[in-house]
């Protein structure tokens, strides 16, 4: 697998395609929340902040056309969450979706985990291509004929029908947060899974929906000595008993459940010193992180605080190994981003297939891959300019001072209002779902 | 000069702000502090991270501010810091309070019957800039609504209003108008005293509004 284009590197990305609606009125409901491919990469799943999961189908690849990978079609759309409301405090209860995880493939139905800020639920999508037809057991205008008229026993035989794609709720995992989930994470156990809000994470059994154990909780006693949340949480990808949870002052904890039943106490913790030439007010809210995610080898970890992306080796608590920044230029712009507040914006980040390249989102629509292997990155941009079907997307470049160069874009005509905070890479090959505002672009390297 | 309701536009790489001497800085970031901690729960969606970081950007600031020496952070004329604990419901504040925590924990504290906040609140004295953020960040855990009504008991409701005030046996006094001939007197005595010995309600309002009742009966039988 190559890696993320632009210099010396030989991979180039191509619009594929772009969902959702064109006009620039964005409905608050189509707002894309999360996007995640499944584990084969053959189903992409988005959430929106109306509470729907639309799930897109990779195409068989034709043989008529070999240079070009299937396309991705809707396969399946359901309302998961509904808004609820809490009467006591008077407040509503989203139903944005924060998190959708798929589980690994079992038999032929799919299965996914979707949750809003309280809810966690379980659901299974099964197709349905045949029916059984040739009973003789009604009348012509469907009432049911008198059993005594029934003379021959008429096995019924499956016909082919339409394709239905049908999504039914198998599980729902409520009441047990008191504050808003951020994240969910399925063990490789596939038996448990946790979820994560700002104060605790628990621990779930996939088949049991009236208990779960909590397993982290820093809460304290006395809410006014709160000074840290739990941003996000990762089961580890081969070992069950370990996991990961971030934290808004920049650390991460790495807990062993063999331990002890309440991982309160951290088996390592992940924190880099922070540099004092770069302290300023806003400091902490910048280191604050806002993704965490294994590497598919379960060696290292990535994390993403405002401004960089870093790469965790799992023995190395004191350091990150590699620091990748994002957009370096907004650091002098921070009071600017503190009031309008883009400075809490939550950036996911995500690793390719074979763990050589990451990925995260930026403003203005821009995108940055940075290659770990060749030393290289590359920032491209999502929109509806550069979705010519198969155009090489062209590298951008913003501008930092001095004097701008043709074709790059200075710092303040930057769309802080046009952010790529979700974005996902297939999990073998070169492709790549990217999400702004309300459009979800599909991005595969040139073949 | 930055401030809020001033039109800024961004020079070319560096935030305005960062010309200004560190003291104006430092009063800038804490008063969009200040503004957001207070707009925090007025948003539709109040987030606790948001919330915890403003928080500690405020508490930075004024321990910074405190440490040099310089007259308290608030600028503005000291507000009751101490929130009310008597049942009633406090007055929506209509100027801007002191501090953050003082102007949440005025909204939330009687809308918020599952805040974790149950002991006094410490008195006007503390400076922490984290006065009791218990308030501020205890209103947004989620509850099951439906399920804690169903659990609750009703008294429970109404034990902590207090009802002192309002002894049955002063209503007797009140309900019974003086009476206006022998013949009516006992029928009438009888029959108040009766209408309030079938109100066994611990509810103050309703031992209120009977008494104001009364009270106008009275006026109007004797005139």
């Amino acid at each position: 697998m190559a890696g993320a284009g632009g210099g010396g590197n030989d991979v180039q990305w191509c619009f594929s395609q772009v969902k959702g609606a064109i006009d620039d009125d964005v409905a608050e409901a189509d707002i894309i929340s999360t996007v995640e491919f499944n584990h084969s990469g053959e189903l992409l799943a988005t959430g929106d902040k109306g509470g729907r999961v639309v799930i897109f189908q990779q195409e068989l690849e034709s043989k008529n056309q070999p240079q070009c990978r299937g396309e991705y079609n809707v396969y399946s759309t359901f309302q998961s969450h509904e808004p609820e409301f809490d009467y006591l405090k008077s407040l509503e209860i989203e139903e944005k979706i924060n998190k959708i995880r798929w589980l690994p493939q079992k038999n032929a139905a799919q299965f996914l985990l979707s949750t809003n800020d309280k809810t966690i639920k379980l659901w299974k999508i099964s197709e349905r291509d045949k029916r059984p037809e040739g009973y003789n057991l009604k009348e012509e205008d469907g009432r049911y004929r008198d059993p005594t008229t029934v003379t021959t026993l008429r096995v019924p035989v499956f016909q082919p029908m339409d394709l239905m794609v049908e999504a039914s709720p198998r599980r729902v995992f409520a009441n047990a947060h008191t504050y808003h989930i951020n994240s969910i994470s399925v063990n490789s156990d596939c038996e448990t899974y946790l979820s994560a809000d700002d104060l605790r994470i628990n621990l779930w059994n996939l088949e049991i929906t009236d208990r779960s154990f909590n397993i982290v909780d820093i809460k304290p006693v006395n809410m006014e000595e709160l000074t840290e949340v739990i941003t996000a949480a990762e089961f580890h990808p081969n070992q069950c008993n370990t996991f990961v949870y971030s934290s808004s002052k920049g650390t991460i904890r790495l807990c062993d459940m063999r331990a002890s039943a309440l991982c309160d106490q951290h088996s390592k913790l992940f924190e880099e010193p922070e540099d004092p030439s770069n302290r300023s007010f806003f400091s902490e809210i910048i280191s604050s992180i806002s993704d965490v995610k294994f590497s598919h080898s379960g060696r290292y970890m990535m994390t993403r605080d405002y401004l960089s992306v870093k790469i965790w080796d799992l023995n190395m608590e004191s350091r990150p190994v590699e620091t990748y920044q994002v957009h370096e230029y907004l650091r002098s712009k921070l009071c600017s981003l503190y009031e309008n507040d883009c400075i809490f914006d939550k950036f996911e980040c995500c690793w390719n297939g074979n763990d050589s390249v990451v990925m995260t989102g930026s403003y203005n629509n821009f995108f940055r891959m940075f290659d770990r292997g060749y030393r290289q990155d590359v920032t491209l941009e999502a929109s509806r300019e550069s979705s010519k079907p198969r155009s090489v997307l062209k590298p951008r470049k913003v501008c930092t001072g001095g004097k701008r160069k043709k074709d790059e874009i200075s710092v303040d005509s930057l769309d802080f209002n046009k952010k790529i905070l979700h974005t996902a890479w297939h999990p073998q090959d070169n492709i790549i779902a990217v999400a702004t505002t309300n459009n979800l672009y599909i991005f595969q390297d040139k073949l | 000069m930055v401030g809020r309701g001033v039109k800024r536009k961004l020079s070319d790489c560096e935030d305005q702000m960062l010309d200004l001497p560190y003291p104006q800085q430092r009063q800038l970031v804490l008063d969009l502090c200040l503004d957001k901690l207070q707009s925090c729960q007025r948003r539709a969606e109040p987030s606790l991270h948001r919330s915890v970081l403003l928080a500690n950007t405020l508490r930075q600031i004024q321990r910074e501010m405190r440490q040099e020496g310089g007259p308290h952070p608030e600028s503005s004329p000291p507000a009751p810091a101490t929130p009310r604990h008597s049942p009633d419901l406090p007055p929506v504040p209509s100027d801007r309070p002191s501090t953050p925590v003082a102007a949440l924990s005025s909204s939330l504290l009687c809308d918020d019957a599952q805040s974790t906040c149950t002991e006094l609140p410490k008195g006007p004295g503390s400076e922490d800039g984290g006065k009791s953020p218990d308030l501020m960040f205890g209103s947004f855990e989620i509850t099951n609504s439906t399920s804690y009504l169903t659990d609750l008991q009703l008294d429970d409701i109404f034990e902590d209003i207090d009802t002192s005030m309002y002894d049955p046996s002063d209503f007797s006094v009140l309900a019974c108008p003086p009476p206006r001939g022998s013949s009516g007197a006992s029928l009438g005595n009888d029959y108040n005293l009766k209408a309030f010995s079938t109100c066994t309600t611990s509810s103050s309002t309703l031992q209120m509004c009977l008494n104001d009742l009364d009270h106008i009966m009275e006026i109007l039988v004797r005139s």
